[in-house]
Formats: C-alpha cells, sequence, structure tokens
C-alpha cells in the first residue's frame, strides 16, 4: 500500500513574548492507507501540536510551522492556498478532540452541526445532509437518532457527544481520521466503548487513523505504528510490536515501566520516570531527556543525538540505542536516582 | 415556559408595590418642603374653605396609608390622578408624551446596534489592529463622558459652528423635534442618549467575541473546512451575542422610561423631560405617575429580554426539567 500521508522534518514554532517555544521540532512519519499510527509522550510533547499541523491548524500567530513538508497523497499540504486547505479539512483530513464537552457547538443542533461538513464538502442540500447526519448517528450507535439529531449538545451525554464527534468528523467518508486524546476525558467504560467504535468505524470506511494519546494500553489495541514524542522530537518510531516487545529508547522503556501490568508482577511497584519533562522553550542541550535519563553519559549533555534506523522500521533518537549491551532489562528503577 | 412567564408577572406585583410604597413615602408631610394645596390654589386667595375643599377632592384631610389605597385602586382603573399644574389627567399627559420618547429610544437603540455591534466585531476579528485600537480608545473616552456634556458639545458643533464655517449651508438641528416630527430632528439627539450604551455594546461584543473564538467548538467548525467567514459570524457571533442581546434589551427597557438629561438637553418632549419639569414644579402626581410607568416600561422589557434569552441560547430552558 502507497504512503497517504508523508511527514518529513515537521517543525512547528510558537513565538511568545519569553521566546521561541519549539512545540514540534523535527518529526518525520508517514502513513499508509487505512493504517493506524499512534503519537504517545507525556503532556506538552507536542502531540497535539503535530496534529493540528497537519491540517494547518495552527493558529497564526503565534504559531508558525517554520519547517517541514507533509505530503498528503502528492500534494505539500504546507504550499496549498487556504481554499485548498479548507477543501481538504473536514472531507479528506478530519479531527476528533479531546473535551467533546467543548468541542460541539452549544448553540446549534448536533444533527446541523454534523450536516453542516456534507453540505460544504458535498454539495448535499438541507434535507440530504440532515438526512446522511441521521444515518452518521444511527452508525455511532446514538438510539433513536431521527429525533436525537435535533437535540442540542447539552442535551447528550459527554460519551454520546464523542460518538457525535466520531459521526461529525466521519461524515464525509475522510481518508484520515486524526483522533487527539478522544477518551481521556471520558469514563473509563466509556472509553472502551468509543475505542471499540473507532474501530469498526475504521473497518467499515477504511479511513486511516493518526491516534494521539498518553494512554499506552490504547495504543497497543489499534496501532499499526507507534512514534514516541518527548519535548517536541521524535525518539522512537517503529511498528507497534516494536516498540513495545524491543523498545529502544530509555524514555519508551521509562514510559512501558510506568505502566501498570497484570502479568507482571515481580517488582509490584510502578516505577515512574523522575523529574518534569524540560520546558520547550529552554530545552536541554544536547539529548533532550538526558537530565531526566539514568544513562546519560557525558555524549548526551551536548549532542543532540539524530533519529536512527536501528532495525528495519525501527528508529530510535538515541546515542547508544543498538549497542548490544545497551537494553532494557538493565534499566535500573530512575525513581530511585537523582534528577541532575 | 407559560409557567415560567406567569411566575414572573407574579414576581412583578410585589416590585411594584415596592416602589410605589417608596414614592409614597415622599409624601408624608413635613418630608419635602412646599404645600400641595398652594400649588394648585397658586395665585388665588387661599380661604379655610377652599383648603378644605381641595383637600377633600385630592384625599389630603386622609392619613398617608389611607391615601396610598385611594392611589392603588386608582392606578388599577387607569388613573394615576390629575396634574397639580396643568389641568390635565396624568395618563393624557404621559400618553401625549410616550410616542416621542419611543422614537428616541428607538432610534438610539438603532445607533447602538449598528455602531455598537459593527465595532466590537471589527476590533475583535482584527484584534491589535489599528481599527481596534480606535476602538478600544474611543470607547473608553465616551463611557467617560457626561451625557448631557457631550449632547452640548454636539450641540455647538454642528448647530452653531457648522453653520458659521458654511454661511448657514449646513447644520443639524439642535433642540425640539419639529412639527410634523421629522428623522433629522433625531440625529444629535439619538447619538447623544446612544453614546455611553455604544461604547459599552462594542466592548461586550469584542470581549464575548474573542472569548468566542477561544472555545473548543470553534477549532471544531475551522476542522470542519468552513471558511474563516463562516466560523465568526455564524459559529463565533450566535454565542458572543446572548449577553450583548441581554444588555441591549435592558438598555431598551431604561430608554423606554425616558432619558431625563438627553431630553432635557435637546429639548425633546418626551416623558423623561416631563418628570424633570414636574420636578421642578413639585407636581407629584405627575413624577409619581411617570416613575410608575417608567417602572412598569422597564420591568415588562427585561421580562421580554429573559424570554429571549432562552430563543438564543438552547441551553436555557424556563420551567422546563433542568439538565
Amino acid at each position: 500500500m502507497g504512503s497517504l500521508l508523508e511527514v518529513t522534518d515537521l517543525k512547528t514554532h510558537f513565538h511568545t513574548r519569553d521566546g521561541v517555544v519549539k512545540a514540534v521540532d523535527g518529526v518525520s512519519f508517514s502513513l499508509a492507507e487505512g493504517q493506524t499510527l499512534a503519537i504517545v509522550g507525556e503532556s506538552g510533547s507536542g502531540k497535539s501540536v503535530t496534529a493540528l499541523s497537519l491540517m494547518r491548524l495552527i493558529a497564526d500567530p503565534p504559531g508558525k510551522i517554520a519547517a517541514g513538508r507533509i505530503m498528503f497523497r502528492d500534494e505539500n499540504v504546507l504550499e496549498m492556498s487556504d481554499e485548498q486547505i479548507r477543501s481538504l479539512r473536514g472531507d479528506r483530513i478530519a479531527m476528533i478532540f479531546q473535551d467533546p464537552m467543548t468541542s460541539l457547538n452549544p448553540v446549534f443542533r448536533v444533527g446541523h452541526q454534523i450536516a453542516e461538513a456534507l453540505r460544504l464538502h458535498k454539495g448535499m442540500n438541507r434535507k440530504a445532509a440532515n438526512a446522511r447526519a441521521v444515518e452518521m448517528l444511527e452508525l455511532v450507535g446514538i438510539p433513536n437518532a431521527p429525533s436525537r439529531a435535533r437535540d442540542y449538545p447539552h442535551q447528550f451525554s459527554g460519551g454520546m457527544r464523542q460518538r457525535g464527534m466520531i459521526a461529525m468528523a466521519l461524515a464525509c467518508d475522510p481518508d484520515i481520521l486524526i483522533a487527539d486524546e478522544p477518551t481521556t476525558a471520558l469514563d473509563v467504560t466509556i472509553q472502551a466503548q468509543i475505542l471499540e467504535l473507532m474501530i469498526e468505524m475504521q473497518q467499515r470506511t477504511g479511513a486511516a487513523i493518526i491516534m494521539i494519546t498518553h494512554d499506552l494500553g490504547v495504543v497497543a489495541d489499534m496501532a499499526n505504528d507507534v512514534m514516541v514524542m518527548y519535548a517536541g522530537r521524535q525518539v522512537e518510531y517503529g511498528t507497534t510490536d516494536d516498540v513495545f516487545y524491543r523498545p529502544l529508547h530509555p524514555y519508551t522503556w521509562g514510559l512501558l515501566d510506568s505502566l501498570p501490568r497484570h502479568d507482571i508482577s515481580e517488582k509490584g511497584d510502578l516505577c515512574p520516570i523522575n523529574g518534569q519533562p524540560p520546558s520547550l522553550i529552554d530545552i536541554p542541550p544536547g539529548c533532550a531527556f538526558h537530565p531526566r535519563c539514568p544513562y546519560a553519559q557525558d555524549v548526551c549533555r551536548t549532542d543532540v543525538p539524530e533519529l536512527r534506523e536501528i532495525e528495519s522500521g525501527h528508529s530510535s533518537a538515541c546515542h547508544f540505542s543498538g549497542q548490544p549491551d545497551f537494553t532494557r532489562d538493565v534499566m535500573p528503577c530512575s525513581a530511585d536516582m537523582e534528577v541532575e | 415556559m407559560l409557567k415560567y412567564v406567569f411566575r414572573r408577572i407574579l414576581q412583578m406585583i410585589p416590585v411594584f408595590l415596592g416602589v410605589t410604597l417608596i414614592l409614597f413615602a415622599l409624601r408624608i408631610p413635613g418630608l419635602l418642603p412646599g404645600d400641595p394645596v398652594q400649588l394648585i390654589v397658586g395665585e388665588r386667595e387661599l380661604t379655610p374653605a377652599l383648603r378644605a375643599q381641595i383637600e377633600e377632592e385630592h384625599h389630603l384631610n386622609e392619613s398617608v396609608p389611607v391615601q396610598y389605597g385611594y392611589y392603588i385602586s386608582g392606578i388599577l382603573q387607569g388613573d394615576l390622578g390629575r396634574s397639580l399644574q396643568k389641568n390635565r389627567t396624568v395618563t393624557d399627559i404621559l400618553l401625549d408624551k410616550f410616542p416621542n420618547t419611543a422614537r428616541l429610544a428607538v432610534s438610539a437603540i438603532l445607533v447602538e446596534i449598528i455602531i455598537g455591534l459593527m465595532a466590537g466585531i471589527i476590533s475583535a476579528v482584527k484584534q491589535y489592529s489599528f481599527w481596534d485600537v480606535v476602538v478600544t480608545l474611543s470607547t473608553s473616552i465616551l463611557v467617560s463622558v457626561p451625557v448631557f456634556w457631550l449632547g452640548m458639545l454636539l450641540q455647538m458643533f454642528f448647530g452653531i459652528k457648522i453653520k458659521q464655517w458654511t454661511g448657514g449651508a449646513f447644520s443639524l438641528p439642535m433642540s425640539g423635534m419639529g412639527s410634523p416630527p421629522d428623522l433629522v430632528h433625531l440625529i444629535l439627539p439619538s447619538i447623544t442618549l446612544a453614546s455611553v450604551s455604544t461604547a459599552y455594546v462594542a466592548r461586550i461584543m469584542r470581549s464575548q467575541m474573542l472569548e468566542a473564538m477561544g472555545q473548543d467548538y470553534i477549532r471544531t467548525a475551522m476542522a470542519k473546512g468552513l471558511s474563516q467567514r463562516v466560523v465568526v459570524f455564524k459559529h463565533a457571533l450566535k454565542n458572543a451575542l446572548i449577553p450583548v442581546v441581554t444588555f441591549i434589551g435592558i438598555d431598551l427597557g431604561a430608554l423606554m422610561g425616558g432619558a431625563i438629561l438627553t431630553e432635557s438637553v435637546f429639548s425633546w418632549p418626551g416623558v423623561g423631560r416631563e418628570i424633570y419639569l414636574a420636578v421642578m414644579q413639585r407636581d407629584w402626581p405627575v413624577v409619581m405617575g411617570g416613575v410608575v410607568v417608567v417602572v412598569l416600561i422597564v420591568m415588562f422589557v427585561n421580562l421580554l429580554v429573559d424570554i429571549s434569552y432562552a430563543v438564543l441560547d438552547p441551553r436555557i430552558r424556563y420551567g422546563g426539567t433542568a439538565e
């Protein structure tokens, strides 16, 4: 399968009074048709900005896509006119957001908000678009859809609103669905339902999904590929199996160790990553992760590690990745370590 | 909804009684200077017999609570009493003046809506631009300028100076309303009357618009591929309008009740000026009747505003089951 989306060296910077925030600083990945890519990282690692950059939804000013290339099929999204990018948004690339409580406009009916995209992109008249909106609501499992379409968002529960958002995003049958932490604001039981729904809808529509999350459980369930981000940079990138079973980067190890698991109970305790993610204005020199990394050497404090392909299709941005004795098993629990 | 409206109307009764009670308390003898009987008699000689007759006619020989009872029962029959100065009923006088006040109020509200909303939207959409600075600066000046002073400045400039400079070729009428009433006479008074509220409308509109445009649902609308124009004028505007409509509605109530300062400066024959004149002449039935009518109008318009919320904001549904 060919590449649907090819992102090369994307840099999105925000110019603030305190300095330049390098929210995304050189990220590259590709997405094939019908595949799912997960972007993982702590809060503030640049996941959401990456996603918004793909649709050019970064507010300018203060934001600016400083460099890079975003090839959607054979066109560079960054070189499109405003009109071209608008015809892409909602039609070929759609997005659902983290907080369904605030992502729907409170003063318009849910059905109307879904129909809006259809009328815009598919040229449907009001009646056809409304009928299609009801159909979409049915598809995402809203009971009694014809009357629910006439409801306002506040009459929907959180889970139903997220279903409504999914219906809205998928209404035009997009090639790519970007989901920015779609389950974070929901109850655990509803989270599972929404994820199931997304998987089902993906099978039905064949849309590729970019899943932004900090929930590694979600990644394991859904993704074909995983990209791990730290401080606006990519630290590891590979297939889900690669990243989960043969992780290369100490940060990924840390993430995996801080995950509660039912099958491993040797230590009993979780082992969180010590310290805080760095300020994006003042990223540490060298490897951004070095102040929190138990393996940090002098070279980590001075040289920025490049993302290198260590095994076929599996890359890591650590100076030591690929060295035979540099493995996760020797990792001490960094929570016991003094942070520099 | 009907239940809500009914409840609101019931709530008006104590407010109304409270206002009339306070007004009536001013009639407790000795609280305010002047003798009503003397006012009615005027230049005529006041004999004890005449005094007794007048007191009898106006129930002035009764205690204040009894007088209040007479007054309230009069209001319920549509009788606001008689003017002490003019040989007319208060109802008559107010009915005569109210259309003029309404005319001025409506044109001021139009100025407020058109200029205020536009200025607010422009300065929000083009935040920190030249026009935003113009709007924020001029609105801060306008809200701090006394209305009567602005009225006088406008009179001086458009009524006198321009007339002098153009050799009498151009000027705007600076007082009265002409007969038959025409639009030219409305220009200066309605601008004066609208000035402060227009500035407030622009500021509220600006801040509401900016707030709305920072909301998540705006990002959703953008992600849908809608154009900037649709996002601003449909998705943001409808949300931002809710508090602005409230303000304009309440202001309409206040303006309908007569603008005492503006009407006086421009000799505008409205309810406000009538109340002002009545105060100067201690013609208390007119003052009271005027205030009572103003209170009724304000309460009624406020009710309409509250009902209009429900139309604009689907989250508000009165009397129904709350979320």
